[in-house]
Parts: structure tokens; C-alpha cells; sequence
């Protein structure tokens, strides 16, 4: 009898203080009233939590964002002579989609910003999402404000995050219409293994646009090297093409 | 030593939890008996009269709610007294895709047995209950009789002085239950107690020279060998007045 | 080798052996092998994000399907012994409870350990297949994992020794496993709440394991290096666990 009082109470006492020497810890996550339940309900979130997911479903909702975006941006030359007049394509999801020319990419996705803060909630330290997203926002879609907003969430997990402030710089010198300093300023980010792909197409646009042609082959060169997103390669490989071809005349 | 087993006013109850309170039922009550060394005794009873209760308490598995138990002068329970017992349970079982010796070996382990101790207990094992021509089959090509044999195996690994076997023959073929019997006699012959159950009256009066008949959880008779053999009924008669 | 230590074993091996000659374990490799090829799918959706969709698609379903067979195998182990008489042939030998309980958890971390193997060889073939190299910190993802999982699996075994049915015990085990990564969550919430409810819930949180503390696979950056303090929660709740069930063991009768 006196052993088995012994046993319970070393059990307890194991118990105690692997709890003691537990608390202590501090998650690295956002609290949980920090979430804001995403449009289609919090089940997801409930089930990352559960099964200890985040990353794995913030990894979902960032394809989900890519899958709502798509990546059909990413023309730089209509294939339509001019584009004054043009009507907007809808796609399957009733988006407008603006296929070519200056306005590639903007179409309206109400969504955009709440997914891509969702990813930031769900896993903070996803910095390639939040600077996706923060460039898709500014520089495609034009909404300088939103991608500040979005840069600024990231920050309040990831202060020490550099690559926010970067891009947060650069969405200011986009709106003082400096694209100069916009290139500059996201130069550093580039050879980052997290920097979005869509970043580079920018950088090597802008630096074409600038007459910087020896920067911007390099920049392309790195995307066909390094990306697996098609579209994106196809172009790289495509500008690359005329480089070598003959040189470029002029930013289009 | 007289005795290899001695129950003194032993009482064992059964717990079974309910959903509107638990529910009890006493399987033995106030049973006392001995188990003489180098003798073969064996235990009748009807269903229910708690012969495997009396198997459990004497090998450990259970433990008594009043009374004594003493297995070699030791509580059951005690690694002394279980390591001088060797149990059989009825109808045993062993991992269908093993072979005997993998089987044996493991619970030879068990017993303490390792090394070359080890490999020779389990090849006599096997040599004595004539599974030898059997060793390269996995358990789950066995056939009943093959398991018993199997069972009675792993029972003698450890050279035990008790044999404690409930049902051995049950559920056997008439040439599976007379080798089985030989096998018990020669067991016996070396000086082994056995203490065995069984419902099968004949198995019981060709090997034992004493019984004890349990009739719901009391001991209502203990049978000599003489004794039924000078009766006219013999020992089924006996049970039969022993139980009505 | 003391004889006792020695029963451990020859318990652990045998625990472990019919583990993985058990049906069930090809039936979870089989899953876990198509299970991470079928993330190559969902990793291509992905596009620049591939290696990291990958890496954590497979370091999750490698868990889970782990935990699965292990709590399944803890589940059933005690009951099947009883129901089969198994338990009869060993608690009639000299073999110290103790020492069973023992071995038998010991076979289970043995299987985890291999099974954690077995799929993060699957894993980074997958990864090498698709061009990528081994990702950072994955030998701590492995790490932590298998600290969860001997953290569950020996509350399953406690558990298994008082439930009645092996569906119970599996239930109530995943229960835990998921309150346990909901630990930190509810740390927070008693932390905010006053007065009774937060003492209440403060009470309640002691009762959890809080299997955060392992997650390295969510870990910020997923890069991280388990700090050697998590050793400690890792074998107190794992022991305390055990012993548990020890003291349940000691005097249950078959």
C-alpha cells in the first residue's frame, strides 16, 4: 500500500514540475483574439491550432491567395495594338482582370488584403507572403495604402523585419512617383531567398525603364534561374532574348 | 515441503462497475484446501463454480479479498512463488505470425532464461511436447491440439515444481488428449505437482489422485483416488451427488 | 545486465516487433509514401513557395501519421493481452509490473522512432526529387516530433488502463494531443481572465501538456534548435504518465 501511495505521488510530483518547468513559455504566435476569422469562417484556423498547423495552413492560404490573384500580370507587352479603349476581361471568379499594358494586374480583388494579413496571422515569420503580398497590392494593384497597412502588420510580429521596412520605403517613393529611388530601395532584397519573384519582375522593369540594361538582364537572369513560376520565366527568358538580341531600345 | 499450495478461508469477490451502482458477485467463499507436492489433483466443477478464479489466485492474477493464499510458502504475488509456477490458461494464445521457438524464447525471457540456458530450455520444450517436426510453421498454421502443446511448452520452460493447467484437453482429439496425458504423467513422474481443471470427468480419473469438487464457489467435496475407485458410480456418480 | 533490465527489453523488443509485422503498418506506409508525393501537387501550386509547402506538408503528415498507428497500437496493446490471456503468461512469471509498463513504452517509442525515420526518408526524397536540399532544422522538426509523440503515447497507455474500450482511450488521448496544442492559447486567455475563472482555468491548464513547447515543425522560422530545457517537461509528463499507469497497473487484476 505504502509503495503504491509512493508511485501516485511520484506521478503527481512529475507531473508539477514538467508543468513548472513549462511555464514559462511564451508562444511566438499572435494571441488567439488576434486572429480575425478569415471570410469563409474559422474552421481552418481552429484545425491549424489543433493540429499545431499554423505554417502548414498559412502555406495554404497563401496559395489560396496566389490561386484568387493568379499570376496573369504578368505580360509587360500587349499583344493588342494600343490599349485605349480596351474592355477589361471577367475571369471564372468575376474578377476584372487588366491582361496587358500599364494597368496589368489591377483588376478589383476586395479580398487580397484580408487574405494576405490572414497569412501574416497565422504564421508571422512567412515574410515571402507578406512581401508577395505588400507588391501585389502597391505596385500592381496600385493600392499604396493597403500594402502599407499590410507591411505595418507584419512588423507588429516581425519588428526587426528589414525587408518590410524596405518595401515600405519603396511603396512611398512609388507614390511620390520616384521609380528611381522604388528600385533602389528594394535592390538589397533582391538576392534574399524570400524575395517574391514579382519584386525582381519589378526591379528589373524599373532598372529597363532607367536605361540600367546591364542590371535589369541580370535581375532577369536570376528570375529564369531561380523561379518556378512559369509566366514569370517565360518572360525573363523572353527579355533576356532581346538583350542579347540587339539591346533595347526603350522601355515599353 | 507437504504442501505446494494452501488456501485458508479464502474469499474472492467480483466488482463489475454499473451504471446505477456496482454489482458483486463472490466467486469462492471461505475455501480452504491444500495442493500436496508431487501429486496430480485436480478441480471439478460446473460453470461458474469458480475453478478459474481458484487458478488465478494461485498464480497471481488475482488477489484475495479475505483469507490466505501461500503458493511454496510464498504469497502468490512474489517472484519466489511465480517462478516455481508454471500456468497454463485455457485456450491460449500466441501471436499468429511466429514461429514456437520465437514464442518460446520470448517467454523464457520472461522467466528469467537467457543465452545458451535459454536456447536449451526451449529445444527441450519443444522435444517434450512433440513440436519439434513443427518448428519451421508459424503459430497461425497450428492446429488446436498444436497450440495446447505449444501452451503446455511455454509452462515448463522454467523447470517450474507446480504445474497449474486449466482445461488442457479441452476441445481436443482422443489421440491429441492421450498424448497430452502421457505427456502430464511424465511430468508428474519427475516429481511435479499438478493442479489441473477440467469438465471432463475421465480426463480427470485417469490422472489424478485426488479432486476437489467445487460447487458455487465452496468446496463441497475433496475425492481420493481410493475412494471413487470403491464407489460403483466412481467419480462421476460423486460429482453428480456433490453438485444436485 | 541486471535480470529485470533484461525482461525490460526482451518486453520492448517484443512490444516493438509485433508493432511493425502488424498489417496496419504497411496499410500507414503505404499512406504516408502516397501521402507525400500527393503534396508534390499541392507544392507545385504553390510555385516560388514549393520547398516550404513541401517541407511542411510532409513534416505534418509524417506526424500525424505517426501518432495515428502509435495511438492506436497503445490503445489496444494492454486490452488485447487481457482479452487474448496473453497477460495471463507474462503476470504469471516473475515479471515486475513495473518493468512491463515499462517495456511496452519503450516498444512504442522504438516504433515511433523508426517510423519517424522510415517517412522522413520518404520526405526527403520527395524534396531531393523536386531539387531540394535538406531543409534547416530539420533534425530538431524530427526531435520535437518524437518528444510529442512519447509524451501522448504513455498517456494513452495511463489511459488505457482505466477506460473501458480501446475506442475511449483513443479518443481520449487525441483529445489531449490536441488540447495540448491549444496550451498557449489558453495560457493567454487565463492570463487576461480574473478573479475565479482565471485561477479555475489556470488550474485546468496545469492538467494539459502543453506539446507547443515541442512543435518545432511551427516554431518561428521553423529554423530553431530545440532548447535543451524542453528535456525536462518532455520525460515529467512522459514519467509522470508512466507511473500513473504503474500505479494503476500494480493492482489490477486479470
Amino acid at each position: 500500500m505504502k509503495g503504491r501511495a509512493a508511485i501516485l505521488a511520484g506521478a503527481l510530483l512529475c507531473w508539477a514540475a514538467a508543468s513548472y518547468s513549462a511555464a514559462s513559455y511564451r508562444s511566438p504566435f499572435p494571441a488567439p483574439s488576434e486572429l480575425r476569422a478569415p471570410a469563409g469562417g474559422a474552421g481552418g484556423d481552429m484545425l491549424a491550432l489543433a493540429l499545431g498547423a499554423r505554417r502548414v495552413f498559412a502555406d495554404l492560404w497563401f496559395v489560396r491567395l496566389m490561386q484568387y490573384y493568379g499570376t496573369r500580370e504578368v505580360k509587360e507587352v500587349s499583344q493588342a495594338p494600343g490599349h485605349e479603349g480596351h474592355v477589361h476581361g471577367v475571369d471564372e471568379h468575376g474578377h476584372h482582370h487588366c491582361d496587358h499594358g500599364k494597368d496589368y494586374g489591377k483588376g478589383s480583388y476586395p479580398l487580397f488584403l484580408p487574405m494576405a494579413r490572414h497569412i501574416l496571422d497565422m504564421d508571422p515569420q512567412f515574410t515571402a507572403a507578406g512581401l508577395y503580398g505588400a507588391a501585389c497590392l502597391a505596385f500592381n494593384m496600385e493600392r499604396g495604402e493597403e500594402a502599407e497597412e499590410l507591411l505595418r502588420h507584419g512588423l507588429r510580429y516581425s519588428p526587426k523585419e528589414w525587408k518590410y521596412l524596405s518595401v515600405l520605403a519603396a511603396v512611398g517613393y512609388s507614390k511620390a512617383e520616384n521609380p528611381a529611388a522604388v528600385a533602389e530601395t528594394i535592390a538589397p532584397l533582391l538576392k534574399e531567398p524570400d524575395c517574391p519573384v514579382m519584386l525582381k519582375q519589378l526591379a528589373a522593369f524599373l532598372n529597363k525603364k532607367a536605361g540600367n540594361y546591364a542590371a535589369a538582364a541580370a535581375i532577369y537572369a536570376d528570375i529564369a534561374a531561380t523561379s518556378r513560376d512559369e509566366f514569370y520565366v517565360k518572360n525573363a527568358r523572353r527579355e533576356l532574348e532581346k538583350f542579347s538580341g540587339g539591346g533595347y531600345t526603350g522601355g515599353q | 515441503m507437504k504442501h505446494v499450495v494452501s488456501f485458508s478461508g479464502v474469499e474472492k469477490t467480483y466488482k463489475r462497475p454499473g451504471l446505477l451502482g456496482a454489482q458483486y458477485h463472490t466467486a469462492v467463499k471461505d475455501l480452504t484446501f491444500e495442493i500436496p507436492a508431487g501429486e496430480v489433483t485436480g478441480l471439478l466443477g460446473l460453470n461458474g463454480a469458480g475453478k478459474t478464479t481458484i487458478m488465478k489466485l494461485i498464480t497471481g492474477l488475482l488477489f484475495p479479498n479475505a483469507g490466505k493464499v501461500r503458493v511454496f510458502g510464498h504469497n502468490p504475488a512474489d517472484a519466489a512463488a511465480k517462478a516455481r509456477v508454471g500456468f497454463l490458461p485455457e485456450l491460449p494464445y500466441f501471436p499468429p505470425q511466429v514461429r514456437p521457438e520465437e514464442a518460446l524464447a520470448y517467454y523464457g525471457r520472461l522467466s528469467g532464461l537467457s543465452g545458451a540456458p535459454l536456447a536449451e530450455a526451449v529445444r527441450i520444450s519443444m522435444s517434450r511436447t512433440g513440436l519439434e517436426p513443427h518448428a519451421g510453421k508459424r503459430v497461425s498454421e497450428f492446429s488446436k491440439g498444436m497450440l495446447q502443446r505449444l501452451g503446455l511448452g511455454q509452462a515448463l520452460l522454467h523447470g517450474p515444481d507446480l504445474l497449474v493447467l486449466d482445461e488442457p484437453v479441452s476441445g481436443l482429439d482422443p489421440l491429441a488428449i492421450h498424448d497430452i496425458r502421457a505427456l502430464l504423467a511424465g511430468l508428474n513422474a519427475e516429481g511435479r505437482a499438478i493442479f489441473l481443471s477440467s469438465h471432463s470427468i475421465s480426463e480427470v480419473e485417469k490422472l489424478c489422485s485426488r479432486v476437489l469438487i467445487m460447487v458455487r464457489g465452496a468446496l463441497a467435496r475433496t475425492v481420493k483416488r481410493a475412494e471413487w475407485e470403491a464407489s460403483p458410480a466412481g467419480l462421476e456418480g460423486i460429482f453428480v451427488e456433490a453438485v444436485k | 545486465m541486471t535480470g529485470t533490465l533484461r525482461l525490460l527489453l526482451a518486453v520492448a523488443l517484443n512490444s516493438f516487433l509485433e508493432s511493425v509485422r502488424s498489417r496496419f503498418f504497411t496499410m500507414f506506409a503505404v499512406f504516408a509514401f502516397t501521402a507525400v508525393y500527393a503534396s508534390v501537387l499541392a507544392g507545385v501550386m504553390a510555385v516560388d513557395q514549393e520547398a516550404r509547402l513541401l517541407t511542411d506538408f510532409g513534416l505534418l503528415l509524417t506526424e500525424l501519421t505517426a501518432l495515428a498507428y502509435l495511438l492506436f497500437g497503445a490503445s489496444t496493446a494492454l486490452l488485447k493481452e487481457a482479452e487474448t490471456k496473453t497477460i495471463y503468461l507474462v503476470f504469471s512469471r516473475p515479471v515486475p509490473r513495473w518493468a512491463y509498463l515499462a517495456g511496452k513504452i519503450c516498444g512504442s517509442l522504438l516504433t515511433a522512432a523508426l517510423m519517424l525515420a522510415a517517412m522522413a526518408v520518404i520526405h526527403l526524397s520527395v524534396l531531393a526529387f523536386r531539387g531540394f536540399g535538406l531543409p534547416p532544422g530539420y533534425a530538431w522538426v524530427l526531435a520535437g516530433t518524437f518528444l510529442k509523440l512519447a509524451v501522448i503515447v504513455s498517456f494513452a497507455y495511463f489511459v488505457s488502463l482505466f477506460s473501458t474500450s480501446a475506442v475511449s482511450t483513443l479518443v481520449i488521448s487525441s483529445i489531449m494531443w490536441t488540447l495540448g496544442h491549444f496550451a498557449s492559447e489558453a495560457r493567454f486567455l487565463a492570463e487576461k481572465a480574473e478573479g475565479f475563472k482565471g485561477a479555475l482555468l489556470g488550474f485546468f491548464l496545469h492538467l494539459i501538456p502543453n506539446l507547443q513547447l515541442f512543435n518545432a515543425r511551427d516554431a518561428a522560422g521553423a529554423a530553431g534548435a530545440l532548447p535543451a530545457s524542453v528535456l525536462l517537461p518532455a520525460a515529467g509528463w512522459t514519467l509522470a504518465s508512466y507511473l500513473g499507469g504503474l500505479w494503476l497497473l500494480s493492482r489490477k487484476e486479470f
